[in-house]
């Protein structure tokens, strides 16, 4: 491998439009970048490989929107939060997770950290993103 | 992890100087100021402070959040110098938005430790409640010195230039998270309620405003209790009252900056180049004894608790100082969940244990746990690059002794300050008043 010039997050957004999530693997410590990037964070490598996450995750954190964090076109994602998840890789980032409410805040939060799963969504502005939908019990 | 090298030379703060917080365009007295003349009064002012004349300043940095959008420059530094007596002298612009205050410390310091320069300059300025005029677009020409007020409409469009436009802004999640994740995590780890957490947030806004009543330079100086008594309430009614929404998750709107106009600037000197530069020194010299620094782009969890803790293992290892041997504390709260939660990582409120110091009142300013005793961003206000450099100025007004109104019941000899801004910057800056030789 060699250092490249690439179009990294091109890629990215094509493959949500083939239905890949994709990140990117380091071929010397096995760590997952997501989202995908050149080098690896965990070692330092200076390259990292296209990898297909398998998108079984966990929630450990659950904030609601409320005024100020959050914005009309948000109405899209129905109920939701956002939240601390981890990648089944072990790569954590904030995201969305969906299917969480006021109504059953309280009895998730005791349950913390819950399963969950990423799924493409249609943002507005012509492009698709990632989000995270709680496993059915 | 870092670890940090010692400074090759001692450098100390010897001067500081600080504008009112302040609505430019809504008093007549002040609409029209311009870049030259708010950073021009605070660096003349600190200059003055230090003992010293612009000709033993060899150089200056220049702060200033979103120089295009607030002031329709893109070298804001280079505009101004006349302004200040150092026309012709070098200098640099910098931002790193609400955290650029701090790290104009840790610039100045570095070019002086380095050994390039004795004498720094090191300030900020901004135009955070309007723009020149007119405030359509930034391409279009200016009035020269005539300005709008900023809408919250237009500021808050300006806040998402602060996040990764490639991933964060697509995910949605890391700039929505600013507001509530560290309270999330303060209940979550140190396992309190909801309602206590509530009350805690509302207690961090009547102690900065109890610090901020007393201060001339505040932004907002009418105290909680006084409004409560005008809307005919307790104060605990008005707190939890439509007066102060719940805005967030956890967060009311008393809980938020009050964004303004405002510059402050800072002189730091070669320790041992004191006697002979600050010929008509005032004060005892600041030495500052460190800085950590770490930053998390806003896709990272929990991006404030991770990067302050980082900054302040940092500044402690280097120092072999901890959380005990600070006097007084300052952090930059502009969502003011930041003061609970960056006190307690560094170890000047005890674990788990912060909040009820807040909710005691013992964080005000004449409290034995003072915190932001300026007032804060929330009732100081927050001129966001210059908020950093304000609050130095407070730091260093609070050691010297010379607060007036709003000393604290001691006298502080070492400080942190916990910068934080730019989504998300952190620095942990600890100064130390220096012992007489």
């Amino acid at each position: 491998m060699a250092i490249k010039l690439e179009k990294v997050v091109e890629r990215f957004y094509e493959g949500l439009e083939e239905g890949k999530i994709l990140g990117r693997k380091c071929p010397e410590c096995g760590n997952v970048e997501f989202p995908p990037v050149y080098a690896c964070n965990e070692c330092g490598n200076y390259e990292t490989e296209w990898y297909e996450i398998s998108g079984k995750a966990k929630l450990h954190s659950i904030v609601l929107p409320a005024a100020l964090s959050s914005k009309p076109e948000y109405k899209n994602l129905g109920k939701f939060a956002y939240g601390e998840v981890e990648l089944e890789e072990g790569t954590r980032l904030n995201a969305v997770v969906r299917g969480i409410s006021k109504k059953n805040r309280a009895e998730l939060t005791e349950k913390l950290p819950l399963n969950c799963h990423a799924s493409i969504f249609q943002r507005e502005g012509g492009f698709k993103t990632v989000v995270f939908d709680l496993d059915e019990e | 992890m870092n670890s940090l090298g010692k400074y090759s030379r001692s450098v100390s703060i010897i001067g500081v100087g600080c504008t009112p917080f302040m609505y430019t365009v809504d008093n007549p007295e002040t609409n029209g100021l311009t870049e030259g003349e708010m950073f021009g009064y605070a660096a003349l002012k600190a200059m003055e402070d230090a003992g010293v004349n612009p000709k033993d300043v060899d150089f200056y940095f220049h702060g200033c959040a979103s120089p295009l959008n607030g002031s329709n420059y893109l070298t804001p530094n280079v505009q101004i110098a006349n302004w200040f007596g150092m026309k012709g002298k070098g200098s640099i612009h910098h931002s790193e938005a609400c955290c650029t205050g701090y790290l104009a410390i840790e610039q100045a310091v570095n070019a002086v430790a380095s050994g390039k320069y004795d004498c720094v300059l090191t300030g900020a300025v901004e135009f955070g409640d309007s723009t020149p005029a007119p405030a359509d677009n930034v391409e279009s020409p200016k009035h020269p010195y005539k300005r709008d007020k900023m809408t919250m409409e237009k500021f808050l469009k300006t806040t998402a230039w602060l996040y990764d436009r490639t991933y964060t802004r697509s995910l949605m999640a890391g700039q929505e998270l600013i507001y509530d994740d560290a309270a999330e995590w303060y209940v979550r780890t140190r396992h309190i309620s909801a309602e206590d957490m509530n009350n805690t947030l509302n207690w961090m806004c009547i102690n900065n405003r109890k610090n901020a009543s007393v201060n001339p330079l505040a932004i907002e100086r009418r105290t909680y209790e006084s409004l409560a008594e005008e809307a005919g309430m307790t104060l605990e009614e008005y707190m939890n009252s439509p007066y102060n929404p719940k805005m967030g998750d956890f967060l009311r709107a008393g809980g938020l900056e009050l964004k303004c106009d405002g510059a402050a600037a800072v002189i730091v000197c070669a320790t041992e180049k004191i006697p002979e530069i600050a010929k008509n020194l005032k004060h005892k010299p600041i030495e500052v004894l460190g800085i950590g620094s770490a930053a998390c782009e806003a896709t990272t969890p929990h991006f404030e608790v991770r990067a302050t803790e980082e900054a302040v293992r940092q500044v402690y290892e280097l120092t072999g100082l901890s959380g005990e041997d600070l006097d007084l504390f300052y952090s930059n709260d502009f969502i003011i969940t930041s003061h609970l939660v960056s006190a307690e990582i560094a170890g000047y409120l005890p674990y788990g244990e912060g909040w009820k110091y807040i909710c005691d009142g013992r964080t005000a300013w004449d409290g034995d746990k003072p915190i932001n005793t300026n007032g804060g961003r929330t009732s100081f206000g927050h001129a966001h690059a210059a908020s950093g450099l304000a609050d130095m100025y407070e730091a260093c007004k609070q050691m010297w002794g010379e607060c007036g109104e709003h000393q604290v019941k001691f006298t502080p000899k070492t400080t942190m300050l916990r910068g934080y801004g730019g989504a998300q910057n952190v620095a942990a800056i600890i100064v130390r008043t220096l012992d007489e030789e």
